[in-house]
């Protein structure tokens, strides 16, 4: 009995194995309890990764981010309100509160209704833009579900996403198609770095009020490309915040339901399922989550290391020096060693106010869950307070900033060649020696020199 | 006979039928786009009419001051009907950077779209290949929607005036820096240096050269030895151990080590010296020197 309990026991560990880098407190916000059915592979997809989900409605009373000044919930989930915003508990303020306390943030819109203008002022503050009547949703004649919207054309259909940039992660891949129905699209701010497009609208596609009964759109606000469905914006803390245009394609319906693309296209599934997961996933860090491990700095040597002082406080100019840095990338449930992306470098800088040299770490060995990156490099010949710097910052992954101080000092005095190693000093080395050797002959030559048959004429005449 | 034809004929009918009564599509006629200078005259400037549903072959050039104008007259089928989207699609085909201007819609379908330069994104003023410039028509309902290139826009800058950049920060990899270290300090060729030593070294003959012609010699040392053998070769030898010390120093020893030698061999030199000038004044008094 009891051996079947442990069996039991152990069988339900080996299921709950994921968990999120940063806790697995999930709350979510729903107002409507009915609605809660509608999601339900949903959620019991979010518990089998070993999140706890408190369900709470935005307006019940007891519902607080924070408790004793620090955050309740690791991460929250909203769910778009009927109502006009989240409630004073929800307000921007706290949800930006709640993201300075390393909370991170799932928000999901709804083209169905009017988004609220609380909810609208957050992503203002965000830098994510709505249109300004806040109830647009993004249609597309080219890539809709002709199965589910025949004539509304409002199911629009996307493949997943793929590599962002030529140098970053693809958190998102794959090859399925995901289906966006009703989905509130939104434009970026454009000189924010924070903010991260994850699905764009494709080219296609272009936004209009639905409730606006024009026969045809003659004043957009952005089209194609411009607009997204799903983005994220990662803070300087490395709290995620990821929009959700379309609620309803985290709904059971929708995961996994069939769907036709225009033209021929073949009736396939949605990948809905999947792409829920790699979004929240990478929302509740469960991915693209950097620790750095050990640190060391020493002078260059061949040979036996054992001999040589880590991380020493002072150096000389122009010591050959090594550099190594240790980082592991979290992976669903684990460390795995961290690769940096193709057409990407994690980059040393060696600074005194501005960088003196920025070098790209090479991968130099593995542990079982990190990759040690290493530079070597000569010390600039300026002496100073100088410092070690890794600062890398990439979309979709968590921020690594590091800063290691070192004194760069001068040669001491005995540290410099000698003299008679310069070859221009030899003239003057040659001119000492040789007043010495003069002093001595004239100390000779004084003491025992014998006037000359001139020298008396010479003293007389005196 | 008659009904066999009949049959025929209606079958025939229902299959040329069939394809576009299910595909009704979208599509265009009437196209013209045109592109009018500032303060030329009236029919000035480019206009070309573009193919029902084709692209126009010649590429239309766009300049700082130009307007270009397009219109057209949407058709479902062979029906000329308002389409809730027409827009004209702008992309780079470099960068794939896309924008798309809505026509003005009228109810018989006739559409028109005016654009100049400043209504560009000014990403698009510093392209070098044209813009892609395609023709969206599509609507609500089963009608397959249009998306076919139209023509080639070339955007035409005057070269004296500057191409407006944007500048936005992003993260990502930055250019490697490499210090640049100062250059050491180098001595002159060694034959010069040799050819300098030589000559300071030089001073030593000449010096013993020029002495000896005024007569320097060395013809007392015996008669001095005998006198005072021991203060004489006791002060010789504390100078030249002076310098020997200043050798050492030079060589390898620190302060602290020569000053306790260069103060016992100072002593000795200046009691021995003391003697060994008594005798020299001694010599003096003699009268032989």
């Amino acid at each position: 009995m009891r051996w079947s309990l442990s069996l039991l026991l152990f069988g339900f560990l080996a299921v709950v194995h994921a968990l999120s880098s940063s806790g697995n407190r999930l709350l979510v916000v729903l107002e409507d309890a009915a609605e809660k059915d509608s999601f339900s592979k949903f959620w019991s997809d979010l518990e089998a990764r070993g999140y706890d989900l408190v369900f709470e409605s935005p307006k019940s009373d007891k519902l607080s981010l924070f408790e004793h000044g620090e955050k309740a919930y690791d991460h929250v989930l909203l769910l778009p309100p009927r109502s006009k915003g989240f409630g004073p508990s929800l307000s921007p303020k706290n949800i930006i509160e709640f993201m300075n306390k390393d909370g991170n943030v799932l928000l999901a819109l709804s083209g169905k209704s009017t988004t609220p203008s609380a909810v609208s002022s957050l992503l203002l503050e965000l830098d994510f833009h709505l249109s300004s009547d806040r109830s647009s949703i993004v249609v597309d004649h080219f890539n809709y579900d002709t199965l589910s919207a025949t004539e509304k054309h409002d199911v629009l259909l996307l493949q997943q996403p793929g590599q962002l940039r030529q140098d970053t992660k693809s958190f998102f891949g794959g090859s399925g198609v995901l289906a966006f129905p009703r989905a509130s699209p939104h434009t970026l701010g454009g000189s924010n770095p924070l903010l991260t497009p994850i699905l764009r609208a494709p080219t296609t596609a272009y936004s209009y009020n639905p409730k606006e009964d024009a026969a045809s759109v003659e004043d957009v606000v952005a089209t194609g490309s411009q607009l997204a469905v799903v983005s994220a914006m990662q803070a300087r803390n490395s709290a995620r915040f990821t929009l959700l245009g379309s609620v309803e394609s985290l709904q059971d319906a929708w995961f996994d339901a069939t769907i036709k693309a225009p033209g021929d296209g073949k009736e396939t599934e949605t990948a809905n399922r999947e792409f829920a997961k790699q979004l929240t996933a990478w929302t509740f860090k469960e991915t693209g989550v950097l620790k750095v491990g050990k640190i060391e700095h020493h002078l260059a040597q061949d040979g036996d290391l054992a001999s040589v002082e880590l991380n020493p406080k002072i150096y000389r100019i122009k010591n050959e020096t090594v550099f190594s840095i240790e980082v592991s990338e979290y992976n669903y449930d684990q460390y795995v060693p961290f690769e940096v992306p193709e057409n990407d470098a994690l980059q040393l800088e060696f600074t005194m106010l501005s960088p003196f040299h920025r070098l790209d770490l090479q991968p130099s060995g593995k542990t079982e869950n990190s990759t040690i990156y290493s530079a070597k490099f000569t010390v600039p010949d300026q002496h100073g307070i100088f410092s070690f710097r890794v600062n890398y910052k990439r979309p979709f992954l968590t921020n690594i900033e590091e800063k290691h101080e070192v004194t760069v000092r001068h040669y001491a005095h005995n540290e410099y060649p000698r003299s008679w190693k310069i070859t221009g000093g030899w003239v003057w080395i040659a001119g000492l020696w040789s007043v010495v050797g003069g002093f001595l002959a004239f100390v000779v030559v004084w003491l025992y020199s014998a006037p000359t048959s001139a020298a008396p004429t010479t003293k007389k005449t005196q | 006979m008659q009904l066999w034809h009949s049959v025929l004929q209606l079958s025939l009918l229902v299959f040329t039928a069939a394809p576009t009564a299910a595909a009704s599509a979208w599509g265009f006629a009437d196209a013209t786009v045109s592109v009018h200078t500032k303060g030329a005259g009236v029919g000035a400037g480019f206009k070309e009419t573009i193919p029902d549903n084709k692209a126009l072959s010649k590429p239309v050039s766009l300049g700082s001051t130009d307007t270009l104008k397009v219109s057209l007259t949407a058709r479902d089928g062979s029906s000329a009907t308002r389409a809730h989207q027409v827009f004209l699609f702008l992309q780079d085909p470099e960068t794939g950077l896309d924008i798309s201007y809505p026509f003005n819609v009228k109810d018989n379908g006739k559409s028109k779209v005016e654009l100049t330069q400043k209504d560009l994104p000014v990403q698009f003023l510093s392209v070098s290949e044209p813009l892609d410039a395609r023709f969206l028509i599509g609507s609500f309902g089963s009608s397959e929607a249009y998306n076919g290139a139209a023509f080639k826009l070339a955007v035409t800058r005057n070269p004296d005036h500057p191409v407006p950049t944007v500048e936005v920060s992003r993260y990502g990899k930055l250019p490697e820096i490499h210090h640049i270290f100062k250059d050491g300090p180098s001595s002159p060729p060694i034959v010069i240096t040799l050819t300098f030593v030589a000559m300071v070294l030089a001073a030593l003959p000449i010096l013993a050269g020029v002495w000896i012609t005024l007569g320097a010699n060395v013809c007392h040392l015996p008669k001095a030895f005998k006198s005072s053998p021991i203060s004489h070769a006791v002060f010789l030898g504390s100078l030249l151990s002076i310098e020997g010390i200043f050798f050492l120093y030079y060589k390898s020893w620190t302060l602290f080590q020569i000053l306790p030698a260069v103060a016992a061999v100072g002593t000795v030199a200046f009691i021995s010296g003391s003697r060994a000038l008594g005798e020299v004044q001694g010599r003096r008094l003699d009268g032989s020197r």
